[in-house]
């Protein structure tokens, strides 16, 4: 389509263009690049530079919002320990980022390794689309539906457990239960992620290593250990870091389904944002306990990539 | 005999190698498929349950133990979405911000990947790696100053505050430059040689040969767009603003216990469409997961 309309007329200016030499080469190659660029330079100034900045800032500020900021230095972030909403945040987050990468990779590979084996094509179709199908499904909408049916009075887990002569919790609102369960509808949800990716990884990895090492007497598990999991540790390392950093933000099955609650029992540190922010309108504050989640992030990320060196096999 | 698992039965004694017997304990082993297929279908129970209470008349619904082959079934809940919330305003806010997003951030982050893999400028490195230390800057550090950005432009509660801040997609970027940088360079050199431009290398030489690459990012893109929860939940407020999901979540909070099988009709209408278009493009949506590690 563009090539259309006088293409003739500008194959000679550009033909010119070339002649002028490098110099004037590189100045319209400067320009095209800043001109292309420009909608990503601004965006990215206006949406996440001064917004980082800006929350830096905001954190060393007591502002609710209308009246005029205060400089409190760094009293936001020395007063997170002595708040009781934090502590629990900070703990559950941490205790759901923990079971949440540990499942996630765990049952992911063993269902990876599972649907790997030789198996009609018909068959592995149906697994990949059931496996993977939830987590295209909002987290609104899969926390309404499963906050039915985890509901004590008319969810059916419930009933049938109690049916089995279990003594069935009623698992959205017992203290005890609500992290596991809300760590539960979460694996249940996001299990296909891990194991598309763990699943692309195995069928990567060429056959003829199994079957020389078959040659040479290697049981199952020894090929196990000594192929699988090297090829696959630069897919294991990739599915690791992404599942700690969106683990480490989880907010709406807390939001949704518990409200944080029975008491604190499943407040994470994004939902105390989000309360502290946009309920208590207590932006500095809001502001410290959100550079936390970065700075935590951020650490955990560059250990991860620097104890990589140590377990990740690369080609 | 094929009851053994792979593991002891290998681990005994170091066999021999014998494709027959390999071939056979990785294919044949229908008790694992029968375990995978079981589980399979417990994914699927808590959508199944949903539609099948969606279809129940109200006084029917939610019954215990559930009735999962209900021998009567009803649109009824089904109408009344429409008459309880105002669904189809949802939709038309969620499909519009979806389209904006979509369309104009993989445009945006298609021009700024092209610059970076293909142009030399002076300051190409350094903008390149600020941008790639934002790379993990989470929404929750930006929400806070961004709403009063937002608040000071007069934009809460409007579309602009949703799809602005969308516009960019720095993981998408990076995503294109490196995919861009496969691509040989031969391709553009013949079309230089024509006398095109770097606009018109790019729509006829980069993006048809980067197509699989921009379509997985512009699926997931859209995917994330229309999930999303966190930000439209702080920024829109009034109903007729609300995307699905936040409208969603709201009513099913207001009306309370009065009506959760509308609830769950509204949720089973969006589910099903879903579910028949990921049953058919399944093999290009995991490919894609698989090709860029985008989660949606």
């Amino acid at each position: 389509m563009i090539s259309g309309i006088g293409s003739e007329q500008r194959t000679h200016r550009e033909e010119r263009g070339a002649v002028a030499g490098p110099a004037a080469r590189r100045r319209r190659d400067t320009l095209a690049a800043y001109l292309f660029l420009s909608p990503t330079i601004l965006l990215f100034l206006v949406f996440i530079a001064g917004p980082l900045v800006g929350a830096l800032v905001l954190s060393l500020y007591d502002w609710d919002l209308f009246g005029t900021p205060k400089y409190v230095g760094l009293d936001n972030f020395s007063k997170i320990p002595d708040d009781p909403k934090a502590r629990a945040a900070i703990t559950n987050t941490f205790v759901f980022t923990f079971w949440s990468v540990v499942l996630h990779i765990g049952l992911g590979l063993m269902l990876a390794l599972a649907v790997q084996r030789g198996m009609p094509a018909m068959l592995r179709y149906f697994l990949r689309t059931a496996y993977f199908f939830p987590l295209l499904v909002s987290w609104a909408a899969v926390s309404l539906i499963w906050a039915y049916i985890l509901d004590p009075n008319f969810g059916f887990i419930t009933y049938y457990l109690s049916k089995m002569g279990l003594d069935a919790p009623a698992f959205l609102i017992d203290p005890a239960w609500a992290m596991p369960a809300v760590i539960a509808v979460d694996l249940w949800r996001t299990i296909g992620f891990t194991f598309i990716i763990l699943l692309a990884g195995l069928q990567g990895i060429p056959e003829h290593l199994y079957e020389a090492a078959s040659v040479d007497g290697a049981g199952a598990l020894r090929r196990c250990w000594n192929i699988t999991i090297p090829m696959l540790s630069p897919t294991l390392f990739f599915a690791s870091v992404i599942t700690f950093i969106g683990a480490f933000q989880i907010f709406e099955p807390m939001f949704i389904m518990t409200r944080g609650g029975p008491g604190n029992a499943t407040r994470s540190i994004v939902m105390h944002v989000y309360e502290t922010g946009f309920r208590r309108f207590d932006m500095g504050y809001a502001s410290a306990l959100a550079l936390i989640v970065f700075v935590v992030i951020k650490v955990v990320t560059l250990l991860q990539i620097g104890l990589s060196r140590y377990w990740v096999f690369h080609e | 005999m094929n009851s053994t698992t792979p593991d002891t039965a290998m681990a005994e004694t170091p066999p021999p190698y014998r494709p027959s017997r390999l071939r056979r304990l990785r294919d044949g082993n229908w008790a694992l498929n029968l375990l995978l297929i079981a589980l399979a279908l417990l994914m699927f129970v808590p959508f199944y349950w949903m539609i099948v209470n969606s279809l129940l008349p109200r006084e029917k619904a939610f019954a215990l133990p559930p009735e999962w082959f209900p021998r009567e079934i009803t649109l009824n809940n089904y109408r009344e979405v429409f008459n309880l919330i105002p669904f189809g305003r949802l939709i038309f806010n969620s499909l519009k911000l979806t389209t904006i997003i979509t369309v104009g951030s993989v445009t945006i982050s298609t021009l700024a990947a092209y610059a970076f893999a293909r142009l030399s400028f002076p300051g190409r490195d350094l903008l390149f790696i600020i941008m790639l230390s934002a790379l993990m800057v989470p929404q929750q550090v930006t929400v806070i100053p961004t709403f009063i950005l937002i608040k000071n432009l007069g934009l809460l509660d409007t579309h602009e505050s949703i799809y602005l801040p969308g516009l960019i997609n720095v993981f998408g970027t990076f995503l294109l430059r490196q995919f861009f940088l496969t691509i040989p360079r031969d391709l553009e050199d013949a079309a230089k040689l024509d006398g095109a431009g770097h606009l018109r290398i790019l729509a006829n030489v980069i993006v048809p040969l980067a197509a699989p690459a921009i379509s997985a990012l512009a699926i997931f893109t859209a995917l994330a767009a229309w999930n999303e929860f966190f930000w439209a939940n702080v920024f829109l407020t009034s109903p007729d603003k609300m995307t699905l999901p936040v409208g969603l979540v709201m009513i099913s909070g207001r009306f309370g216990s009065g009506s959760p099988v509308v609830i769950l009709a509204a949720l089973s209408m969006i589910v099903i469409p879903l579910l028949i278009l990921f049953s058919i493009a399944q093999r290009r949506i995991t490919e894609g997961v698989a090709m860029t590690g985008l989660r949606g």
